[in-house]
């Protein structure tokens, strides 16, 4: 249990903007480095990460992500894909996915809560505010929320 | 002429004095006249001769007097018998005496001499009497009687023969002179009237030849001619009247033609307009279509990049605070809220478009909570503005409920926005009924106003009545608005005066509305 500690809880994010991802990575890096942040580009390589498959074949057991930020607009395997593939596996099948999008369209919103997406956040314009919206929903994801054993 | 000629004329007469026909009546008529003017006539013969015959008889008797009494009187006087046997024999001889007598008279006569000759008869005679007179030496006395009869049996026997013969011939011409009156009606005027009947039984309207009698050529028209020429002359004048009127129904038909012909045409170009209508509907919806999802995408593209020049600006901000100047940080300061705007600008655009090309779910929506909570936010921004409130409670319509917090978003904004050099601001909103009884909604500020000439730019899009410095905004919050009572088919418009204030008024579901797309079907 000690090991716990030491080993932070990884993060996946899929944005396959390079700017975007930048600032993402910059607002995280103000969580003083409390999650390990993976960023993917899009969603063939996140599901490589996800199942340690492709590139990311020796990808560690424990980096395997306790929670999953989604863009929907992907080339190829668009966000929803992505959602429906890891909802449909056995491994993913109730860890926590939020679309981290700048679209708040009501049909896209209800499509991803249809395929069981746990939160639809709409990224703000401000950079303070959206490095405090990655620290809220990480936080609640990972240390408030109560998850299956 | 040939009388009785063909068996058809035959057959004519029997049936004229079989049926009830003119001809029967005639020939009635004519016997019964005749047999009266016959008899009467007759009668009258019978009577003129009888008298004639009596009083030749009379005339005869009288004629005695003067030829025989003196030859008797003295034959008498002398008592010659066989004279007087042979006078009266004479006599006798004479037409119609039955018998004659002698008969002596005188005082002194014992035995008066009596000699009768043929058979006297009680009636049916004419008895005369004379006197046989003697003179003698001036003195004149009577010495017997001679008497005379005249039968009538004779006279009756003639008359009653003549009378046989007259009324066997009457009778005779009679019967033929009816019956050849009969034929000459046959062949003069029942012929004709047979002709006449027959042709109007045939009598159609449309025939051209007129009615024609196979008769003679008369240089004088007769009664049939004139019935014959006055009947041409109706028949003319019906089919002319005909004509008119078939003349009259045709036109009646053309007209009736045309005109339907003419509404045909006009449901022909309805329907044409119709189409022509839909398709530009559908051209529109098609192009407002385009546009708000042209909108959606260029405003979905133009936010990624606007955060990420706000991001960046925000590090750059972060790392270099310590060393810029003030006009360094006012940079900064500037490019933030060029960014804050745009992004809202983007968000109107967004909430356009979703005006336009949302669904709309109609469900009860309290306006009046709507309204507090929209003042609310704006409250807890500008905790330090000192604004009246006066907010009618329960005002509920039916409604989208996401287009009427957008809509009551933007109202009280504005009207938020444009009290705010007021030291008194008064905002009201409720809920008044016009005169109609329709339900008009209002929201009151007694903020900067407008000037009512630009009141019709108001609702269009980009449009502005201030200036930027005044009122920062971009102008199409209301344009927004108007889309959203639009799709709930009602009406907004604004009254309002230059540091007066501004009302804005709106309703929902003035016409015919379909509340499931929120159309205007009554186009």
């Amino acid at each position: 249990m000690g090991k716990r500690t030491v080993i932070r809880e990884t993060i996946l994010l899929v944005e396959d903007n390079a700017d975007e991802a930048e600032l993402a990575e910059l607002a995280f890096a103000r969580l003083n480095a409390e999650y390990d942040l993976q960023i993917v580009a899009n969603g063939e390589e996140a599901l490589d990460f996800l199942f340690a498959s492709g590139r990311y074949c020796d990808r560690p057991d424990y980096r395997k992500p306790a929670l999953v930020l989604l863009d929907i607009d992907l080339p190829q395997l668009n966000g929803f894909d992505v959602l429906r593939a890891l909802r449909s596996s056995a491994a993913y099948h109730h860890t926590p996915i939020a679309f981290l999008t700048t679209s708040d369209e009501n049909a896209d919103i209800e499509e991803g809560y249809a395929l069981g997406v746990n939160s639809y956040l709409q990224k703000p314009l401000g950079f303070d505010q959206f490095a405090q919206l990655l620290q809220d929903v990480s936080h609640y994801w990972l240390k408030l929320n109560t998850r299956v054993h | 002429m040939q009388l009785l000629g063909s068996g058809y004329q035959w057959d004519y007469l029997k049936q004229a004095l079989k049926r009830h026909g003119i001809g029967r009546r005639l020939l009635l008529s004519i016997i019964v006249f005749s047999s009266v003017v016959t008899l009467v006539a007759t009668a009258v013969q019978l009577l003129t001769d009888y008298q004639r015959d009596v009083s030749l008889i009379k005339s005869r008797l009288a004629d005695i007097d003067s030829s025989y009494m003196a030859s008797i009187s003295a034959s008498l006087w002398n008592l010659d018998v066989s004279q007087l046997k042979l006078q009266l024999e004479g006599i006798r001889h004479l037409p119609d005496v039955s018998s004659v007598a002698v008969y002596e008279v005188g005082n002194a006569v014992s035995k008066p001499l009596k000699i009768e000759l043929g058979k006297f008869e009680a009636e049916s005679a004419i008895v005369r009497e004379y006197a046989i007179t003697h003179t003698f030496a001036e003195d004149s006395r009577t010495i017997g009687i001679l008497r005379v009869e005249a039968s009538l049996t004779q006279v009756y026997a003639r008359l009653w023969d003549k009378a046989i013969v007259i009324l066997l011939s009457q009778g005779v011409k009679t019967f033929l002179v009816s019956l050849f009156i009969l034929y000459v009606f046959y062949r003069l005027v029942a012929v004709h009237l047979g002709r006449i009947a027959q042709y109007l039984s045939d009598y159609n309207i449309d025939q051209t030849s007129p009615l024609t009698l196979a008769r003679d050529r008369r240089s004088h028209p007769d009664e049939l001619d004139l019935v014959v020429t006055s009947f041409n002359a109706l028949t003319a004048k019906l089919e002319d009247a005909y004509e008119h009127m078939r003349q009259v129904n045709q036109a009646l038909a053309d007209d009736i033609v045309a005109r339907r012909r003419a509404e045909e045409e006009v449901k022909h170009l309805n329907a044409v307009l119709e189409e022509r209508v839909k398709q530009r509907t559908a051209e529109l919806e098609a192009a407002n279509g385009e546009l708000a999802s042209f909108c959606y995408s260029v405003s979905h593209d133009l936010r990624a990049p606007l955060r990420r020049i706000e991001g960046f600006r925000r590090i750059l901000a972060e790392q270099i605070e310590e060393r810029c100047n003030e006009q360094q940080r006012h940079y900064l300061g500037r490019m933030e809220s060029g960014a804050q705007e745009m992004s809202e600008m983007i968000d109107s655009f967004l909430q356009l478009s979703r005006a336009t090309q949302s669904e709309l779910h109609i469900s009860q929506v309290d306006l009046s909570a709507l309204v507090r909570h929209y003042f609310a936010q704006l409250s807890a921004l500008e905790p330090e503005r000192r604004v009246e409130l006066t907010i009618e409670d329960g005002v509920v319509v039916e409604a989208d409920h996401r287009f009427l917090a957008v809509l009551v978003d933007n109202l009280v904004h504005n009207a938020w926005k444009y009290t705010a050099r007021e030291a008194c601001a008064r905002i009201a909103f409720g809920c008044q009924s016009a005169d109609n009884g329709e339900r008009q909604f209002f929201l009151r500020d007694n903020g900067a106003g407008f000037d009512m000439k630009y009141a019709g730019r108001l609702f269009s899009p980009f449009t502005r009545l201030h200036k930027a410095s005044e009122f920062e905004g971009i102008g199409i919050g209301l344009a927004t608005v108007q889309r959203i009572v639009a799709r709930h088919g009602g009406r907004i418009w604004a009254e309002a005066e230059p540091g007066k204030g501004a009302s804005f008024y709106f309703t929902f579901w003035d016409g015919k509305t379909d509340r499931d797309q929120g159309n205007d079907i009554t186009g």
